[in-house]
């Protein structure tokens, strides 16, 4: 009997599998970190707003989101090194020194988000943001610097099934699926300041710039050796894959109730109308459910994935498990990140709702920059060997590029002539 | 002009050749790489033109003065531009500047941030790297703002005083020209042979794979099996992945036995086998039966290298095998006593026969109960006789009562002290 477990363990097709669960997981991470508090709130804004017009984008933005994911896990695998490590040693310090201070102020909105994500959720329960804001600071502090946090990873991936709240709902609240299929495959695109904000968004949210850094970092940490890279790529591709699938049915479920009644978001209790067909009156627990999880989630990897970037770069000692005066720069940049996130959104008035979406605009914003330093660190012989782009992957980067970097610039038209 | 400038000063400072026209900026400083502590400049790397632009190289013996603007001897007929991008052996801006360093002084693994250089009749000398937060102001070119923002808060602040130079004597770069060779410069030994071993296991958590490799490939034999004993498991394994096959087995053949066998277990069958063939034919054989055996049985965790003597010897052989094998890591309190089939006859420690007669046979001081384990045994029972009996070691007999190998009580414990933590891991 053991031999024959023995033989199963060593066939080719299961070692494959056991080797792919053993690699498993920073793709898949990342991806549902994605689908944070900014995330579900653009999404369900696209959807509420704009009904199935935006669905057509996430097509693209999958096949850009893929191709921007294995370039990071290929850096990785490459050179060993964080995106943060290897802009520095590329282009000095002046560069990097300014790319991190635009990246801290970016993330720091982001955390503002994921904080907001909390205190929304949580007043459907009717908590007061003041206490439940700075209970989740101090949790996520202590997961985070006691080191707890891998174990509770688990339960926090877990909670993200979720999203398939979304799915089931988007199905029982019968869109008319010909509508969604014609402006999934052939959109009709309606131009104006609104639309392309939200499109630059979405892109924004789904290709977000911290989750290069993060994805890049947690390759190196696991360790995985140009052998390993195949399994790699499928958790990555397979990442890729679901955030945006997850996207489109919250756009889908957002359309198919919350556009046709034209009713338009203005708080989260809107948004939770999303999930009614599903839950009925219970829609807004299950929302501010999904919610919180997904807030705290990120809340707890955000400011430490930024805050260990930023001493990457500027060559500071980082890491929970130092002491303060080993690591002051890296305790100060993450005391920060969680002090300033989680205070901004106890000021009286704070528009919890808004910061969920134009963070994720300056995510879109940033993104093509991050771009560009990847493309041509990932096109240096030098750096990448064997590993460099082919052309077709050059191609489809370099059009994502342009064209988010055209739609920043038709947004910043639009503002000036209205 | 000073005796030590910053490269990042002189760094996109204007060229003019003998007439004064102007031929471009300054981009690189190429370095000589020899055996010297403090290298020498080579000459200069200067670009003109924007973007890829076009480079020249200088040699440093043109160079008339180093001042705001560097000029040279020669005129603009002898400095030859080209559209490749010139590639020196060692340059401070690709290998130095922005890169990571080994402090061998400090023992950690630091950032450059400028690099310090001596300049005496204009030629220039590495002479420090700046690793502090002024390097990273002066680079951004803020220093002037930052002094008197800092100075109208508090005149003496440390940060106006404080450099943190470190000199080049006690740096160590890693990596030259990103292809990933290997340093193997005896500089590089000289300054890294005052790290201890442990400190240097450390020092290379800090560092990607890669420069992990480069760094492991300059340590001495010796110092590459006390460095790869304090390694993590999987850092071993990853490491073995960066080293050639041949240097693999060279280090497989250096450590114990039992370790080598823990480590090939974990690898490919594939990468296995290749690696046995650089494997010295004696050590391979046993490392081969080894691998034959379960990991957590008696035969997984014995190592082959144990202190055994015939049926015949005396004391005075006994303690000559110990004297004899000081330098041996692992335990060598006792001596297994063989007939001529490496059957077991009884075990002897130095605690029996420290104070016999040097010609007493040493059969009549080996224990009175036999105490083994047999190579099938699994490893929760192994550990319960080395507590009975508070053994540090224990031999491993196959069926026809030959010795094996012999498990000391440390495999043991690691062993158990990785299974505690995966289970403790598991509760979290």
């Amino acid at each position: 009997m053991k031999k024959l477990f023995e033989k199963i363990r060593n066939s080719a097709p299961v070692r494959n599998f056991l080797l792919f669960l053993a690699v498993m997981g920073p793709g898949i991470i990342t991806a549902n970190v994605d689908n944070d508090a900014g995330g579900i709130a653009t999404y369900s804004l696209a959807g509420a707003h704009f009904g199935y017009m935006l669905l057509w984008s996430l097509i693209p933005i999958t096949l850009a989101l893929i191709v921007v994911q294995e370039m990071c896990a290929r850096m990785a695998v490459a050179t060993g090194k964080g995106l943060a490590d290897l802009i520095r040693e590329n282009y000095g310090v002046k560069v990097t020194f300014y790319l991190m201070f635009a990246l801290f102020f970016v993330n720091l909105t982001n955390v503002m988000a994921e904080f907001a994500g909390i205190a929304v959720s949580l007043e459907i329960f009717h908590i007061s943001k003041f206490f439940s804001v700075p209970l989740s600071a101090f949790f996520v502090w202590v997961i985070v610097v006691k080191g707890t946090y891998k174990s509770v990873e688990k339960i926090f991936l877990f909670a993200c099934l979720f999203y398939v709240a979304y799915i089931i709902s988007g199905f029982i609240a019968k869109p008319d699926w010909y509508e969604v299929f014609q402006q999934t495959l052939s959109p009709k695109i309606n131009w104006n300041i609104g639309y392309v904000v939200m499109l630059v968004g979405v892109i924004g949210t789904t290709i977000a710039p911290w989750m290069q850094f993060y994805l890049q970092s947690s390759i190196v940490e696991k360790g995985i050796t140009p052998e390993e890279y195949k399994h790699l790529r499928l958790d990555v591709v397979g990442g890729c894959v679901i955030a945006p699938v997850v996207a489109f049915f919250i756009v889908v479920a957002c359309a198919a109730t919350l556009f046709k009644a034209g009713v338009t978001i203005e708080s989260a209790q809107d948004a939770a109308i999303a999930l009614k067909p599903l839950a009925g009156r219970y829609a807004s627990w299950l929302f501010a459910f999904g919610l919180f999880n997904a807030s705290i989630f990120a809340a707890s990897i955000l400011p430490l994935s930024t805050s260990y970037s930023i001493c990457e770069g500027m060559g500071w000692d980082a890491g929970v498990d130092k002491r303060f005066e080993e690591a002051p720069q890296f305790f100060w940049l993450y005391a920060t990140m969680i002090v300033i996130g989680a205070g901004a959104v106890l000021i009286p008035r704070f528009p919890l709702l808004g910061i969920m979406y134009f963070s994720q605009v300056g995510n879109g914003i940033l993104l093509p920059f991050i771009l560009i330093f990847m493309l041509s660190l990932i096109n240096n012989k030098d750096i990448m060997g064997e590993f460099t782009n082919n052309k077709i992957l050059n191609i489809i980067t370099w059009a994502t590029v342009v064209i988010i970097i055209g739609l920043t610039l038709v947004m910043v038209v639009f503002t000036f002539i209205h | 002009m000073r005796l030590f400038i910053y490269l990042s000063e002189i760094l996109g400072r204007t060229v003019q050749d003998s007439q004064g026209k102007t031929l471009g900026k300054l981009c690189d400083v190429s370095m000589f790489l020899t055996e010297e502590v403090f290298p020498r400049a080579e000459g200069l790397v200067v670009k003109r033109g924007i973007l890829a632009g076009k480079h020249a190289f200088i040699h440093i013996d043109n160079i008339k003065s180093l001042g705001k603007i560097i000029s040279l001897k020669v005129g603009e007929e002898n400095v030859r531009f080209q559209s490749d991008p010139i590639k020196p052996e060692f340059s401070l801006c690709r290998d130095v500047l922005d890169q990571q360093v080994v402090d061998t002084d400090d023992q950690k693994v630091v950032r450059v941030n400028d690099v310090h250089l001596l300049n005496v009749d204009n030629q220039l000398y590495l002479g420090h790297v700046d690793v502090g937060l002024r390097g990273i102001v002066r680079r951004l070119g803020w220093t002037s703002f930052v002094d008197s923002v800092v100075k109208f808060f508090s005149l003496n602040s440390p940060y106006l005083k404080e450099e943190e130079l470190i000199s080049w004597k006690n740096s160590q770069v890693l990596t030259i020209g990103r292809l990933r060779n290997v340093l193997r410069s005896d500089v590089a030994r000289q300054k890294l042979s005052k790290i201890p071993a442990t400190e240097l296991a450390d020092i290379m958590e800090d560092l990607d794979i890669f420069e992990r490799a480069s760094l492991f490939k300059t340590f001495s034999t010796d110092l590459q099996r006390k460095v790869f004993a304090d390694m993590a498991n999987h850092e071993k394994e990853e490491l073995i992945d960066q080293l050639t096959d041949r240097e693999a087995g060279n280090l497989l053949e250096n450590i114990p036995a039992d370790e080598a066998t823990d480590l090939l277990n974990n690898l490919p069958k594939d990468k296995v086998r290749h690696l046995m063939r650089f494997i010295h034919s004696e050590t391979s054989k046993q490392l081969r039966k080894l691998l034959g055996y379960k990991q957590d049985t008696a035969g997984g965790l014995m190592t082959t290298e144990y202190l055994c003597l015939k049926q015949d010897a005396l004391v005075r052989d006994a303690m000559q095998l110990i004297k004899d094998n000081t330098e041996y890591p692992g335990n060598i309190f006792f001596i297994y006593i063989v007939d001529d089939q490496n059957r077991l006859v009884g075990t002897t420690s130095l605690r029996r026969f420290i104070n016999v007669d040097e010609n007493t046979p040493v059969v009549e001081t080996r224990y009175l109960s036999e105490t083994f384990v047999r190579t099938d045994d699994e490893m929760e029972e192994v550990a319960l006789l080395l507590e009975k009996y508070k053994f540090s070691s224990i031999p491993v007999l196959n069926e026809e009562d030959v010795i094996e190998g012999v498990i000391t009580s440390d495999d043991v414990m690691e062993e158990l002290i990785s299974l505690t933590w995966k289970k403790y891991k598991d509760q979290l």
